[in-house]
């Protein structure tokens, strides 16, 4: 609560400063502070207890896992913007409305990382989209950036009003939007005839909730938008929305559907005949299938990007379908690994002029600390061992393979994170191994070296030691 | 058949007629106005299911202001070039099958919950239901419902932001 | 005695859908009446067409250019913004109904939501989005 509270307050103070404050290099100090004190707040909040108490009627429910991944995604998000600081002030005159936009961001991945009730997940995703297709079209001259804006605003929301429609399905089969009923799951809440099982309606509600949900963590085969908007937006925000938005649409994702589990395992739903893992490893091979092989021909490396971001979403996806404790473990992990290699690969890449492939040549000599770094962040996404990315994929083979009867999907997921290494190295071939002048749109700080080193020492040590993050979740 | 169900018959096949209209008219503003009309009759919808407060949101925020927004953005369109859509017939036939499945599951929805439900509690209660009278509806809304009612807030203060972002000019 | 019979009688009345009657019935006629007057008007009324009468009238003033042309985003601005507003006032309604039931609670959720929406309106302000010159 701390959290969802707080980062709604700076959001308005965000709005406020910017109105009021004339100063615009004032506005990423106050936005760092306010990071840093959600950070306290939140981790206050893990130890002892809310400062507030305000009754949610069962509305939220605040476990250890959803404020750690709080933790995490603030954490992320401080990275962000002290490493993006500069490009967020080049990106256009309303530097102190684009913080206040993600700050409204955070504060629907809160709700949506402790939702108990059906409508809060709605205006979870609600709070954490609409502000998204602002950023979205946050370079107003920039034609590709309008059309990115509205293309992601069209889509998202009408993936939104499929959501909603699955919601209005559940509540019409279960009769009451709560996941939870005071420890009771909802479907024994209602008459008895139907105890435990899904009727008709609930499951083609959670079927178009699926779907909606699909929509928003780009899995195929509705991930169709992500490479454009990636593409299109400034790159900023690009790194923004694929990785904390991308992880918080996640947590939601797996916390409805861990929830639900119960009545979602096969034997249950025997009568109507849907077998919600099958789905599920339909969903995460075609996602897998989609995102490497595409990745393959970009020749663009933003482009590239996105569609590697499409990929690593189908590996976050098999966390959905062991639902175990070593996914939730594997969840976190992949949320770091992928987070903080994604956003240093942005942060780099919208320093660069060229944003393709040749782009990219020879930089191993001309900046050597960079290609340095970019080379870790590379290595860590497709999973080599020694990187934190090794043990994030490590962890989600792993739990599939412990549900049991899933191993074909496990196969099926090394044999793309070996297809995913070739065009990641390609980047790294290019840097390390062409010849080629890199030209830079903007100057590179020392500041800005020294963050982006200690982010590559970030993803080795943990690759290291990955149980420092775990540990965190249970102590 | 009483007047009750004479009423839903008429309503259900003027929404389905006009929102058919919206697809189908080739003029953009005379789809605007086609919805204008189904959004009255799912109002009618709503009043005949005791839910008077949604009925007049629906008039009031819907027909009445949304409405007037999305003739703005028509008009912010250039209209004056006929621009006929390029037609995928893949695309087409592509969505036909997947709005015809869609279309398939919720029928079977309906009828299976129908034939599982017999001598249990109705799916909708016509005329009778006190949940939508706009007393018991501001009651759950201000007790229950308050901490979403309060976070509605922060969507429209990003709404707010996002207005001023994207419309005004730099 | 008369109001006190109306508050008494008003609540049982709008419990029931049937109670719209009067209400569907004044609707349909008011729609029936101007479409016969227009029929009517069409059907008796005398037929001189010329094109002055045809030409678009404009309080006077020769037509020119085109009306198919995209208007200003300004338009849009203020409309969206009405909007936003225009679902804060629709949430006092069902406030305004049970006002002596919620009592204090109710007030101060009332006032955080409007509270929040007049720092909206203070950014708005501020941010000069309402000044139609600039």
């Amino acid at each position: 609560m701390n959290a969802i509270i707080l980062s709604a307050i700076f959001g308005i103070v965000m709005m406020l400063s910017s109105a009021f404050v004339k100063n615009t290099k004032a506005y990423k100090s106050i936005a760092l502070v306010g990071l840093i004190l959600l950070l306290l707040a939140n981790i206050c909040e893990t130890y002892s207890h809310a400062w507030l108490n305000i009754p949610t009627f069962d509305m939220l429910e605040f476990s250890r896992f959803g404020l750690y991944f709080n933790t995490l995604a603030i954490a992320c998000t401080i990275l962000f913007s002290a490493f993006s600081q500069r490009e967020i002030e080049r990106v256009g005159r309303y530097i102190g409305e684009y913080f206040a936009l993600i700050f409204f961001v955070l504060c629907g991945i809160f709700i949506l990382s402790s939702y108990n009730n059906l409508l809060m997940l709605f205006i979870g995703i609600e709070i954490m989209s609409i502000p998204l297709y602002i950023l979205t079209g946050a370079r107003k001259e920039n034609l590709k950036s309008n059309e990115a804006s509205l293309k992601y605003f069209l889509m998202g929301s009408f993936s939104t009003g499929i959501l909603l429609m699955g919601i209005a399905l559940v509540y019409g089969g279960t009769g009451d939007f709560a996941l939870v009923h005071h420890g009771q799951d909802i479907s024994t809440s209602i008459a008895g005839a139907m105890n435990k099982r899904m009727s008709f309606l609930d499951v083609a509600g959670m079927i178009l909730i699926l779907t909606g949900m699909c929509f928003k963590v780009s899995a195929a085969p509705f991930h169709f938008w992500a490479p454009d908007i990636y593409d299109g937006s400034p790159s900023v925000f690009t790194s923004f929305m694929a990785t904390i938005v991308k992880a918080g649409a996640f947590i939601a994702f797996i916390r409805l559907f861990a929830i639900r589990e119960e009545e979602t395992t096969i034997l249950e739903n025997a009568i109507i005949g849907v077998d919600w893992k099958m789905l599920f490893s339909i969903i995460i091979v075609a996602t897998l299938l989609f995102g490497n092989i595409t990745a393959i021909f970009q020749q663009s490396v933003k482009r590239m990007l996105a569609y590697s971001s499409i990929a690593q979403a189908g590996f976050m996806l098999f966390s959905l379908l062991s639902l175990n404790d070593t996914a939730k473990e594997g969840l976190l992990l992949y949320v770091v690994a992928y987070s903080v290699a994604t956003i240093g690969l942005f942060g780099i890449l919208a320093k660069m002029k060229d944003y393709t492939l040749a782009g990219y040549n020879g930089m191993a000599k001309s900046h050597p600390t960079l290609a340095f770094a970019n080379a870790i962040f590379l290595l860590s996404l497709s999973g080599i061992p020694l990187t934190i990315g090794f043990f994030a994929k490590y962890y989600m083979l792993m739990a599939v393979i412990q549900t049991g009867g899933y191993m074909w999907v496990a196969i099926v997921g090394v044999i793309f994170a070996v297809i995913s290494v070739f065009y990641y190295f390609r980047v790294i071939w290019s840097m390390y191994f062409k010849e080629g002048t890199v030209e830079l749109k903007y100057p590179v700080t020392k500041g800005f070296k020294i963050l982006a080193v200690v982010m590559a020492l970030i993803i080795i040590l943990l690759g290291a030691f990955p149980q420092v993050i775990l540990n965190f979740l249970y102590f | 058949m009483g007047i009750t169900a004479i009423v839903f018959w008429i309503l259900s096949a003027l929404t389905l007629f006009s929102a058919i209209m919206v697809l189908v008219s080739k003029n953009p503003v005379h789809s605007v106005l086609w919805l204008v009309a189904t959004f009255f009759s799912i109002s009618g919808h709503y009043i005949m299911l005791n839910a008077q407060f949604l009925a007049i949101v629906n008039v009031i925020v819907y027909a009445g202001a949304i409405m007037v927004l999305f003739l703005f953005v028509i008009m912010l369109m250039n209209l004056n070039t006929k621009t006929e859509m390029k037609k995928n017939l893949w695309m087409k036939l592509g969505g036909v099958i997947s709005g015809g499945m869609l279309l398939w599951i919720l029928i079977s929805v309906v009828r299976t919950y129908a034939e599982q439900s017999k001598g249990h509690p109705k799916i909708a209660s016509v005329n009778t239901g006190e949940i939508g009278l706009i007393k018991n509806l501001g009651h759950v809304l201000f007790t229950q419902y308050a901490l979403p009612f309060e976070l509605c807030s922060v969507l429209f203060l990003s709404a707010m932001v996002g207005a001023v972002v994207i419309g005004k000019k730099n | 005695m008369l109001s006190s019979h109306i508050m008494a009688a008003a609540p049982v009345a709008a419990q029931h859908a049937s109670s719209y009657l009067p209400i569907a019935l004044q609707i349909v006629f008011a729609i029936g009446f101007v479409a016969l007057m227009i029929f009517v008007s069409a059907l008796l009324g005398p037929k001189r067409k010329t094109n002055d009468k045809l030409a678009n009238f404009t309080s006077g003033i020769t037509t020119h250019g085109n009306a198919r042309q995209p208007m200003a985003i300004k338009y849009f601005l203020i409309a969206i913004l009405f909007v936003l507003f225009d679902v804060e006032v629709i949430f006092f309604y069902p406030y305004a109904v049970n006002f002596k039931s919620l009592s204090w609670t109710g007030f101060y959720e009332i006032l955080l939501f409007v509270g929040l929406f007049l720092i909206g309106f203070v950014y708005i302000i501020k941010k000069r989005a309402l000044k139609w010159e600039d």
